[in-house]
C-alpha cells in the first residue's frame, strides 16, 4: 500500500518504511521537534509507520511554513537514521575504543603485517629484558 | 670527496680500526701511520701499522703494512678508518667534518623509490658491528653529532640496543641522530627497549611520506609500512623518546602533502622536528625518475602551506636540499644548509650569485638533476 | 620462536595498486557525526574531534556504502586517514586513535584546580542584573572567617592536582581584603612546605584599589581580574553605583594596576545585558583600545536572580546577532595585522583544530564541575561551581556539596557529587549523544537546572545548545570560506594550548 506524504490542515504528516527507518531515529528525530510540537508516531500499517507534527501554539501556521515544514521533517528523518546506522553499526569499536583510552597499553592490538627483510629480521627474537 | 682507497695488503688479518697520523711522534697503538713518500725508518714503538702510497714496500719488523694506495690525501690526522684483509681502506669518521654517520647495515626492510643508498641481501651487520665496536672508543670526546644510517639499522635487533649503550658509555656529549624507518617499533617491546636505555641525545629521524597508508607503502614498497610506521611513533612517544619526522618531496608525496601536514600536527603533535627534503638523485632515483621528477619549482605552494601550518601551530619546521632561490622568500628562514659536506656542491652559475654563502646547494649528485629555475641573486 | 622465513621477495619496483590492502573496496564505518552546516555543505566529526567538510550528499554515499576507491579517491583517502572509516573490522591504528582520545580528555587527570574563595559577599555596587551582593557593614555575617579560610586552604591543599588556582571572589572582595592578606599569606607558606604550584587571583571592580593594595599585589605575585562590559555608556548602566562612575574607577584601576603590577597581569571580563546588545563593536573598540589582546563574549549567566530580572532577559537569537558582529570587528582588526582574539571561539577553536583540550569549565565533557572547579562560600557552603551558590542564594542547594566542616572526601566524592556525575558527559545525553559538535562542546547540568528545572536538561529548547551549536557551526563556516580566517583561527587555538 503506498501512502502520500501530506499537509492536512494544521498538521504535517510523514511516512516512513519500517523496514528502512529504525524506530531509534525517527524518536531521536522527533526529539528535536518536541519544544514546539506536538509530535506522534503510529503505525499505518504494519510495515510503515505514520510520523505526525501538530504545533504546540494554538496559532495557524501558513501554508509556507507547513511546506517548509514537512521538507525538513523529511530531511531530518533521512538524516537521523543514517545517523542511527553509524551510531548501531560503530557502538562496539566505539566501546573498544573508550576502553583502550582508558587502559594503560595492555589491550594493544598486535602490529599488522610483518617487517622482515629478505634475510630474515625477526622481531621476536630481539630480546626484552 | 673520497671515503675509500685500497692497496696491497700484507699481514693483515680481519678488520684493523685506527686513527690514522703522518707524525710518528702521535703514533700509538691504535694508529696507522700514513706514508706519502719514502720513510727510511719506522718508529720503534707500538702501533697499528703502515699505510703506504709506495709501489714497494719491505716489512721489516712484521708490521701490518697496506701499500700502493693510489693517493692519502683525503686523509687527515686523527680521521679513523678501518683496514681490510683486502686491502680495503674505508674511512669511517673525519675528525673535521660535522657530518660523521656509521652505516649500520645494508639490510633493509624496505625498498624506498628513490633510496639514496640501496638495500643489499647480504648479512653484514656482524662485520659493521665488529667494526664499529672498535670505531666508538676512538671517536673524539668532544664530536659533537653522530649519525647511525642504513639500509634499517634496527635489523641489527639485539646488536642495535648494545651499539647505543656503547655510544652512550663512550661518548656522553655527543648527538645521535638514527635515520631509521620506525617500523619495527611498532612492536612495543622494541620502543621499550629503547626507552630503557633512556638516552637523552638520541633522536630518531623516521619518515612519513603520505597520511594515507597506500601512497606511503607504495613509496617504500613495503605493505602494512605505513601502519607500523604510526604505530611505531606512538610507542616511541610514549618512551618519551625524541623524534623528528623526515618527509622527501617528490610527485608521488607531493600530492597529499598540506594533508600530511595536518595529520602529522593531529596525530603525532609530540615530534621534536618535521623535516622536509628535496630529492637526491641518486642510488634508486634515476632509475625511478619518471615516477618522482617534480620540479622543486612546481611544488612551492604545497611546500609552503604544510610548512607554515605546522610552523604556525608551534612545530620545528626545516627544509632541506633545496636552493635558495627555488624556495619563495617567506620559507627562507625554514631553509638549513643540510647536506653534508662531501656531497655538496654548487653549479657554474652559482659562482656570481650572492646569496651563495647562505645557500645550501646542491648534492653533488643532483648538479644532473635539478629545477629548472635556479638562477642566481643579483643583488 | 622460528625465524621468520625469508620472504622471496624480489627487489623488483611493484606498482601502487599492489599496495590496496582492501581490492574489494569493502570498508567499515568508524564512529563519527554529522550535521548540515549550509544548504551546500555538511560536515562529519570524529570521535577525537578531526572534521571534514563534505558537499551535501556525500554523508549518505558514505553511509549508504556507495563511494567508489577510485572515482572518489581523494576523499576515500581522507575518510581512511582520518578515522571515519576502515578497511578492516578493527582499524590497524584504533591504540593511536584511543591514545588521541585520552589526550582530548586529560583534563581529567587533573582534578578539582580552581578554588574560588567568596571571600566577602558585601559590595560598594549595586547592579541591576546583581542582587546576590549586599550592601551592609555587617562584617561578621556576610564575611569569611578565619577558620572557614583555614578549611578551605586545607582542602584545596588536598587536591591531587600538581598546581592549584586560589581566586577570591565577592561581593567585592577587596571590601575583606585583611581576609585576603590572611589567606595568602596561609597559602603560599603551605604550598611551598608541600611543593604544590599557586597561582592567587583577585577578581575586583576595582573601586577600592589603591598603590598600598597594589603593591602587596606585587609582592605576593597576585593576578587583578577586574569587570569591564564595555563603554563608560554600557559598563555605568550595567554596575550601579552611586554617586560615582563604576567605569571611571575600573579604567583608573586598570591603569595604576597595570602600572605597578605590569601590564599583563590584568585581565577584565565582561558580562553582556540586554545593552551591551546594541554595542557589538563598540564593546570590542573599548577592549582593543584599552589594550586588552582580547576579550571574552560571554552571555549573561542566567542563574540566580538575573534569570528572573526583565532588564536583563533577552534571547539567545540576539546574542547571537550581537556575538557575530562583534566577531566581525575583532577578525578586522586581525585582518590589519593584530592579534586579538575571542575568548570564547578560542575554546572552541582549540577543540577544533587541535589534538588538545582545554580546562574551561562551562565547556567540558565530562563537566567542569567539581572536576575542574570548586566554590567555598563567604559562610562556608561549599558549591559545584560559581553559579550554584548563586542559587543557593534564592534557597536553592541543589549543587551544595556540603560546608567546610565535611570530610574532603565526602564533598568530592559523596552523594551529591556522584548525582551530578552521572549527568557530566554529553555523550550519553539525548540529543547531544549524536551531536557533530559533541566534541567541541559539553554539558552543564548546572545551567540545566537554572533555566530548564532539571539537570539532564532539554536540548531543542535549550539556549546553552542553541547558542554553542550555532557559534560553532558559524566559526567552520567562516573559515571554511575564508582561508585568512582560517589562518587566524588557527594562530588563536595555537596560543590556547600555550
Ligand atoms: S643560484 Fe646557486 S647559490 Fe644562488 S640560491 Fe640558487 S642554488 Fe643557491
Ligand atoms: S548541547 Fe547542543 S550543541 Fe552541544 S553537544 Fe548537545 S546537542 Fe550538540
Amino acid at each position: 500500500m503506498q501512502f502520500q506524504n501530506e499537509i492536512k490542515s494544521n498538521e504535517v504528516i510523514v511516512f516512513a518504511d519500517a523496514s528502512l527507518y529504525s524506530k531509534d531515529s525517527i524518536f531521536k528525530c522527533l526529539y528535536w521537534y518536541g519544544d514546539k510540537f506536538h509530535t506522534n508516531v503510529s503505525f499505518a500499517d504494519s510495515g510503515t509507520y505514520r510520523v505526525s507534527l501538530k504545533p504546540i501554539s494554538t496559532n495557524q501556521l501558513s501554508n509556507l511554513e507547513l511546506e517548509l515544514l514537512l521538507q525538513k521533517l523529511e530531511r531530518d528523518l533521512i538524516d537521523f537514521n543514517l545517523r542511527d546506522i553509524v551510531t548501531k553499526e560503530t557502538q562496539n569499536v566505539r566501546d573498544l575504543l573508550i576502553a583502550k583510552a582508558f587502559s594503560n597499553g595492555e589491550f594493544d592490538e598486535m602490529p599488522p603485517g610483518n617487517v622482515s627483510d629478505p634475510v630474515g629480521f625477526n622481531v621476536n627474537k630481539v630480546a626484552n629484558d | 670527496m673520497l671515503l675509500r682507497t685500497k692497496g696491497k695488503p700484507i699481514n693483515i688479518e680481519g678488520h684493523l680500526v685506527g686513527k690514522v697520523t703522518r707524525n710518528p711522534d702521535l703514533l700509538d697503538e691504535n694508529s696507522f701511520l700514513l706514508i706519502d713518500s719514502f720513510v727510511s725508518e719506522l718508529p720503534s714503538k707500538n702501533f697499528m701499522g703502515v699505510l703506504s702510497r709506495q709501489d714497494e714496500y719491505e716489512v721489516k719488523n712484521g708490521e701490518n703494512v697496506v701499500f700502493k694506495i693510489p693517493t692519502l690525501d683525503h686523509l687527515t690526522d686523527g680521521d679513523i678508518v678501518s683496514v681490510g684483509n683486502d686491502g680495503n681502506i674505508n674511512t669511517l669518521y673525519r675528525v673535521n667534518s660535522f657530518h660523521n654517520t656509521l652505516l649500520a647495515t645494508e639490510r633493509c626492510n624496505s625498498n624506498c623509490l628513490m633510496c639514496s643508498q640501496p638495500p643489499r641481501d647480504k648479512n653484514d651487520i656482524p662485520i659493521h658491528y665488529q667494526i664499529h665496536k672498535k670505531l666508538i672508543p676512538l671517536i673524539p670526546k668532544d664530536c659533537f653529532e653522530l649519525g647511525i644510517s642504513g639500509g634499517e639499522p634496527t635489523l641489527m635487533g639485539n646488536l642495535f640496543f648494545d651499539l647505543l649503550s656503547q655510544i652512550k658509555a663512550e661518548l656522553p656529549e655527543t648527538e645521535i641522530h638514527v635515520l631509521t624507518n620506525g617500523r619495527t617499533f611498532a612492536w612495543n617491546h622494541m620502543a621499550e627497549r629503547l626507552g630503557e636505555l633512556d638516552y637523552r641525545r638520541l633522536m630518531l629521524g623516521i619518515p612519513v611520506y603520505a597520511d594515507y597508508y597506500q601512497v606511503h607503502d607504495y613509496i617504500v614498497q613495503a605493505e602494512n609500512a605505513f601502519y607500523q610506521t604510526i604505530l611505531g611513533l606512538h610507542n616511541l612517544a610514549r618512551y618519551n623518546q625524541r623524534l623528528e619526522v623526515r618527509v622527501v618531496l617528490h610527485k608521488q608525496s607531493i600530492p597529499r602533502l598540506t594533508r600530511l601536514a595536518k595529520y602529522i600536527y593531529k596525530n603525532l603533535p609530540f615530534v621534536e622536528h618535521v623535516t622536509f627534503m628535496g630529492l637526491e638523485f641518486v642510488g634508486y632515483a634515476p632509475h625511478n625518475i619518471d615516477k618522482l621528477w617534480i620540479d622543486p619549482f612546481d611544488y612551492q605552494n604545497e611546500l609552503g602551506e604544510a610548512v607554515e601550518f605546522l610552523a604556525g601551530q608551534g612545530m620545528h619546521v626545516s627544509i632541506y636540499n633545496t636552493p635558495l632561490c627555488i624556495l619563495p622568500e617567506n620559507l627562507w628562514k625554514y631553509a638549513r644548509k643540510s647536506i653534508s659536506d662531501w656531497k655538496n656542491d654548487y653549479l657554474p652559475e652559482c659562482a656570481t650569485c650572492t646569496k651563495l654563502g647562505e645557500c645550501g646547494g646542491l648534492f653533488t649528485w643532483n648538479l644532473k638533476k635539478h629545477s629548472k629555475h635556479i638562477h642566481p641573486f643579483t643583488s | 620462536m622460528i625465524d621468520a622465513i625469508p620472504d622471496k621477495i624480489s627487489r623488483k619496483f611493484k606498482e601502487k595498486d599492489q599496495f590496496d590492502l582492501n581490492r574489494n573496496s569493502q570498508y567499515y564505518l568508524l564512529p563519527f557525526r554529522f550535521h548540515r552546516l549550509t544548504d551546500e555543505k555538511e560536515i562529519i566529526v570524529n570521535e577525537v574531534g578531526d572534521y571534514l567538510i563534505l558537499s551535501n550528499g556525500t554523508f549518505e554515499s558514505i553511509v549508504k556504502r556507495k563511494l567508489d576507491k577510485e572515482k572518489d579517491k581523494d576523499l576515500y583517502g581522507d575518510l581512511i586517514a582520518n578515522f571515519f572509516i576502515s578497511e578492516e573490522l578493527i582499524p590497524p591504528l584504533i591504540d593511536v586513535l584511543a591514545t588521541r582520545y585520552r589526550t582530548k580528555k586529560l583534563f581529567l587527570n587533573y582534578f578539582t584546580g580552581l578554588h574560588i574563595f567568596v571571600i566577602s559577599l558585601r559590595c560598594e555596587h549595586t547592579c541591576h542584573y546583581c542582587q546576590v551582593s549586599r550592601v551592609t557593614q555587617n562584617r561578621d555575617l556576610y564575611d569569611m572567617s578565619l577558620s572557614n579560610i583555614d578549611k578551605g586552604i586545607d582542602i584545596m591543599f588536598k587536591s591531587p592536582n600538581p598546581h592549584v588556582t586560589m581566586e577570591f571572589q565577592g561581593g567585592e572582595a577587596l571590601l575583606a581584603f585583611d581576609h585576603i592578606k590572611y589567606a595568602v599569606e596561609k597559602a603560599e607558606q603551605i604550598a611551598i612546605e608541600i611543593g604544590k604550584g599557586l597561582t592567587k587571583v583577585i577578581c575586583t571592580n576595582l573601586a577600592l584599589i589603591n598603590e598600598e593594595i597594589l603593591e602587596y599585589c606585587k609582592e605576593h605575585d597576585i593576578l587583578i581580574s577586574t569587570s569591564l562590559d564595555g563603554p563608560k555608556y554600557v559598563h555605568d548602566k550595567n554596575r550601579n553605583k552611586p554617586n560615582a562612575s563604576s567605569y571611571e574607577l575600573a579604567i583608573k584601576g586598570i591603569e595604576l594596576s597595570r602600572k605597578l603590577l605590569g601590564h599583563d597581569r590584568v585581565s577584565a571580563l565582561m558580562t553582556t545585558t540586554k545593552l551591551s546588545l546594541d554595542y557589538p563593536t563598540e564593546i570590542v573598540e573599548e577592549y582593543f583600545n584599552l589594550g586588552f589582546q582580547g576579550i571574552f563574549l560571554r552571555n549573561i549567566s542566567p542563574y540566580g536572580f538575573a534569570l528572573r530580572t526583565d532588564t536583563s532577559k533577552y534571547e539567545t537569537e540576539k546574542f547571537l546577532a550581537f556575538y557575530k558582529k562583534a566577531l566581525d570587528r575583532i577578525l578586522e582588526y586581525n585582518f590589519s595585522g593584530y592579534h586579538f582574539t575571542e575568548d570564547l571561539a578560542k575554546i572552541f577553536l582549540t577543540k577544533i583544530l587541535t589534538p588538545f583540550n582545554v580546562g574551561f569549565v562551562d565547556l567540558q565533557s565530562p563537566a567542569g564541575l567539581i572536576n575542574g572547579v570548586i566554590v567555598f562560600n563567604y559562610d562556608g557552603g561549599v558549591y559545584a561551581t560559581d553559579e550554584s551558590r548563586m542559587l543557593a542564594e534564592q534557597k536553592d542547594y541543589t549543587f551544595k556539596l556540603g560546608t567546610l566542616n565535611d570530610d574532603y572526601n565526602d564533598l568530592f566524592f559523596g552523594r551529591k557529587a556522584q548525582e551530578i556525575a552521572q549527568l557530566w558527559a554529553n555523550e550519553a545525553l539525548t540529543g547531544c549523544s549524536e551531536c557533530a559538535f559533541q566534541q567541541y562542546c559539553g554539558a552543564d547540568p548546572v545551567h540545566n537546572h537554572a533555566t530548564q528545572g532539571d539537570m539532564y536538561g532539554y536540548r531543542p529548547n535549550s539556549d546553552f545548545c542553541q547558542k554553542n551549536m550555532e557559534i560553532i557551526r558559524y566559526l567552520i563556516e567562516l573559515m571554511e570560506s575564508d582561508s585568512r580566517i582560517k589562518r587566524i583561527f588557527e594562530s588563536w587555538a595555537k596560543t590556547a594550548t600555550h
